[in-house]
């Protein structure tokens, strides 16, 4: 761009126009600048980076091998998981505890959803982070960052959701569950699904905070929340079992009461996860098992706080990776 | 400048010639090397006294309040606590060890390992060694405390039994983690995601909180051909010798013998693979490339 | 080539390498022959994709070639292996290679292992490479927080750990600031200089650096060497002449009676020349027989009265040798473009 001495009567210098001014920047001299483009791009530009997002995990996380192959990865485990419990349950009770079964399969099998969901954030973010190198790219695209983790998640938390379902059948099919599908609440089941979904990607949310900060070791943190929730959640045993201040902590998360309204939907004449003799639920509400209201609200209150804690949590981890240049090191050793 | 110039020698070939105990002695300080990096990290952050040793100790606990709630023999609720403890090693092994080197190429450093005079399984071994001391760990404090917590009684007549069976066992475990890391070299991605199976399938067919012969046929493949099932079950005999609960496994004597055999079998098969994974991924081009 | 006793440094013979890709089989090295011998600074000067990085591969003993054979100092690339490992090392640009969380004295520390160094020895000897390139400051800050610049030298360093025979620089100074990468080259210099018999081999596509360093460079393009010597020899294939540029306070007698001197193809006025009124001055190009004649047209000028202002020589740069051999540059797109002569291959025309 030649710039040239101007005088009074000279055509105007395309260099001096306050660049603040929309003439300034728009003007051809300029190349046409949009200044638009700097302004917040809006729901549906986040909304398209989302689905840019999940499309992206659903091709990380399926394309790695054959259909076939990638079912049995997608299945073994939460199947695993369930056996575990099956054959500890067979040593002990010989078979003759069929409602304890239920709630045991049925436990497992939901903490594959669990457990997916929660590793799907971390995950995404230590991949980008360590094998891919491309997380400081998308920080500093137009996109919102924790948007972007979100859809990244989503893949796995639907390989989850797979697992989970095939899981059920298997201990339908197989492992003596009754179920009666015109006992289900579906609507109850759907708002648990949603709510649930979200309070279980919080959790993800906050583990992936951590991960931002710590190195690349930390693969196995998902695992290890994913375990410590299993105890208070109500996974594979009543609360009830559990000494009161493990209780109490259990009913304060949003996993428990998730548990519990599938568990109320899907199964309504199996056993209550919260409630029953020697509870705490019990001793302080008086009733056997928790309503549906109360399920709800329970699952709303708890899941929100998680929801909120992790978001502002999440924002503050960001924050000091930015300061402190984690977002694009590679660590490991 | 004597900063460039160290032990020099008369010609290349005198350099290339190395004694027998020059390159044995190469391969032990790279197993030391190796350790270096492992060790230093986990003294520099030490988020993983949390997220490895505290939580799974919950995780661990919640199988306890399974037999608990099924009212069972207390003998179980040892059995929970040794499994909960070995689960330590075989994490390390299939995260720190299977999955390496598929993360040390995405790094770069694989070809630098490669490159330089040493053997591939010194470095596994450095890798190996390194993890040891943050599994150790977890498998200690899982055992203290909730040997304290949930009031486990032990009940040793074999002390050095037990102590040759937990090492014949790391030994083992570790050599199988060198076999997996060869074939993670050559299959890529889908061994990363791969490793998903070897956790709850392994544990279910291990018998992690149950006697493995408990499954029958499956029990005894396993006691045949997974570590972790033979050194748990002969852990178990062992440590809970006067339990009245029929194990339906071999004595612990034969279980040890299984595990020097492994021991033996993985370690000369991880070398064999190792080299034979090495001349493909040269003859491939796969030491260097990503994002497979 | 300078010749020496015992086995060259690099021998390579015929060696091919085709990678087995999608949708098409890629052939990387197209039937390489090369020789260099020990003590040589060779260079491997190509564009992007050429096939410079796979035969440092297949010569590091990281990748095997398709066909062929290549030997470092007479071990085979393919069966030799721990051989040369002992004796060689290699750095490239743009490495990311090592462990964040350790610092750079002890990652080199921990490549010292590597090399069998004992372990007093190691620490000793990365902190004599740290001191001597002037990388003190750096050495107890972690390897994630170095810039670019101190990361490779950090690698460099790794590079001279083991005092290898036979050094290969893989684009070096790639992604390097101007002074960052000069001190690298240095380096190297400082470094192959301190024992006779060192060699290096270096692969870049930056020209200047290969001229600047190399006893001999390799132009090599889709997996064939093109054109094998040291720089003046490849210019001269462009230039076979020394162009000088002289500008004189006066030149009694014209440029007809500088044309009639020994050695002096010819003589005429500069086409760049720049008139000034307040300064008579002649400015022509001398196009000589050799370098050597120079001496004798500058004696001559002397007994002419004529004083000289200014003299430049003008030569013809790798990329011209380049382009005369391939018939594009290195920036531009694979092929020749239009109007361009066909490919000229000199495989035949190795020295």
């Amino acid at each position: 761009m030649a710039v040239t001495a101007a005088g009074p009567s000279a055509a105007p210098d395309p260099v001096s126009p306050d660049p603040v001014s929309p003439e300034g920047l728009g003007s051809p001299a300029w190349g046409g600048f949009d200044h638009r483009r700097t302004r917040d791009p809006g729901p549906v530009a986040a909304w398209r980076g989302f689905r840019t997002a999940v499309s992206l995990g659903w091709q990380m996380e399926a394309n790695w091998t054959d259909p076939l192959l990638f079912f049995i990865y997608s299945v073994a485990k939460p199947v695993s998981a369930a056996l575990i419990l099956v054959v500890m349950l067979e040593i002990i009770s010989g078979g003759g505890n069929p409602g304890y079964l239920a709630f045991v399969v049925v436990g497992t099998a939901l903490w594959a959803y669990v457990y997916s969901g929660i590793a799907g954030v971390a995950w995404s973010i230590l991949d980008d982070r360590e094998r891919y190198r491309m997380l400081k790219y998308i920080y500093v695209s137009p996109n919102d960052f924790l948007t972007f983790l979100l859809g990244r998640g989503v893949a796995r938390v639907a390989v989850g959701a797979m697992g989970t379902i095939i899981t059920l059948g298997v201990g339908v099919v197989a492992l003596g569950v009754r179920f009666d599908a015109g006992a289900v609440d579906w609507p109850l089941l759907v708002l648990v699904m949603i709510l649930g979904t979200v309070a279980i990607v919080a959790v993800g949310v906050l583990i992936g905070a951590v991960c931002l900060q710590t190195r690349q070791e930390s693969w196995s943190y998902p695992d290890a929340v994913a375990g410590a929730l299993f105890l208070i959640s109500g996974v594979v045993f009543p609360l009830s079992v559990l000494p009161s201040p493990l209780q109490a902590i259990g009913m304060l998360t949003p996993l428990t009461w998730w548990l519990e309204g599938i568990r109320h939907a899907v199964f309504p004449a199996g056993a209550s996860g919260v409630g029953g003799a020697g509870s705490l639920w019990t001793s302080w509400v008086g009733s056997v098992s928790p309503d549906t209201t109360t399920i709800v609200v329970a699952l709303l209150a708890t899941g929100g706080l998680v929801t909120l804690a992790a978001t502002g949590i999440f924002r503050l981890s960001e924050r000091r990776a930015k300061d402190r240049g984690l977002l694009d090191r590679t660590t490991g050793s | 400048m004597s900063a460039f110039v160290y032990r020099p020698t008369a010609s290349p070939q005198d350099a290339a010639a190395w004694t027998r105990r020059q390159a044995f002695l190469t391969d032990l300080r790279a197993v030391g090397g190796r350790a270096y990096p492992r060790v230093t990290g986990m003294l520099r952050e030490k988020s993983w006294v949390f997220f490895e040793v505290l939580l799974p100790f919950l995780s661990t606990s919640a199988f306890v309040f399974v037999y608990r709630a099924l009212a069972a023999p207390a003998e179980y609720i040892g059995f929970v606590v040794l499994g909960g403890a070995m689960t330590a090693f075989w994490i390390n092994v299939i995260w720190m060890m299977a999955n390496q080197l598929y993360w040390e190429r995405s790094q770069g450093n694989l070809e630098l390992y490669f490159a330089a005079p040493i053997d591939i399984m010194a470095i596994l071994f450095g890798m190996a060694l390194g993890g040891m001391v943050m599994s150790t760990t977890r498998a200690v404090a899982i055992l203290v405390v909730a040997t304290f917590v949930f009031g486990v009684t032990f009940q040793i007549t074999q002390w050095a039994l037990l102590i040759a069976i937990f090492l014949l066992t790391l030994a083992a475990l570790y050599g199988l983690g060198m076999v997996l890391a060869s074939l993670f070299l050559v299959w890529g991605r889908e061994a990363f995601q791969l490793t998903q199976l070897f956790t709850e399938p392994i544990y279910f067919v291990s018998g992690l909180n149950f006697p493995v012969g408990r499954l029958g046929l499956i029990g005894a493949l396993a006691i045949a051909t997974l570590p972790l099932a033979v050194g748990l079950d002969a852990m178990r005999q062992l440590a809970f010798s006067n339990a009245d609960i029929p194990f339906q496994t071999p004595p612990p004597a034969i279980e040890a013998l299984i595990l020097v055999v492994m021991t033996v079998v993985f370690l000369l098969l991880a070398r064999w693979m190792l080299r034979r994974m090495e001349e493909l991924a040269r003859r491939e081009g796969r030491l260097s490339l990503r994002w497979q | 080539m300078p010749t020496s006793p015992g086995p060259l440094a690099i021998e390579a013979r015929a060696v091919r390498r085709v990678y087995n890709i999608k949708p098409a089989p890629v052939v990387a090295l197209d039937g390489i022959d090369l020789e260099v011998a020990p003590g040589e600074f060779f260079g491997l000067l190509g564009p992007n994709g050429a096939g410079k990085t796979t035969l440092i591969k297949i010569l590091t003993t990281l990748l095997l070639p398709t066909s062929g054979t290549a030997k470092i100092f007479g071990f085979d690339v393919a069966d030799d292996v721990k051989r040369i490992r002992r004796i060689m090392n290699m750095v490239a640009g743009g490495e990311q290679s090592g462990y964040g969380i350790l610092t750079v004295r002890e990652q080199l520390w921990m490549f010292s292992q590597f090399y069998g160094l004992p372990r007093k020895d190691g620490w000793r000897r990365v902190d004599e490479l740290i001191e001597a390139v002037g990388f003190t400051e750096q050495a107890a800050q972690r390897v994630s927080t170095l810039s670019t610049g101190q990361r490779q030298k950090m690698n460099f360093v790794r590079g001279l750990l083991n005092d290898p025979w036979i050094l290969f620089l893989d684009e070096p100074t790639l992604g390097l600031d101007v002074a960052a990468a000069r001190s690298v080259r240095q380096l190297v210099v400082d470094w192959k200089a301190a024992v006779p018999g060192r060699t290096v081999l270096l692969t870049t596509h930056y020209m200047a650096e290969a001229d600047e360093l190399c006893d001999r460079i390799a132009i090599v393009d889709h997996g064939r060497i093109l054109a094998i010597g040291s720089p003046d020899e490849l210019k001269r294939r462009v230039q076979r002449e020394s162009i000088f540029r002289l500008e004189l306070d006066r030149l009694d007698g014209g440029i007809a009676a500088l044309a009639r001197l020994p050695g002096v193809v010819s003589a005429a006025p500069a086409a760049d020349a720049e008139s000034d009124d307040d300064r008579q001055t002649v400015a022509l190009n001398l196009v000589l027989e050799e370098d050597g004649a120079l001496g004798g047209v500058v004696g001559a000028l002397g007994g002419l009265g004529s004083h000289i202002l200014a003299l430049r020589k003008s030569e013809p740069s790798l990329e011209d040798v380049f382009v005369e051999l391939v018939g594009r540059g290195f920036d531009d797109v694979d092929g020749p473009g239009p109007g361009t002569p066909d490919p000229v291959r000199v495989e035949g025309e190795h020295d």
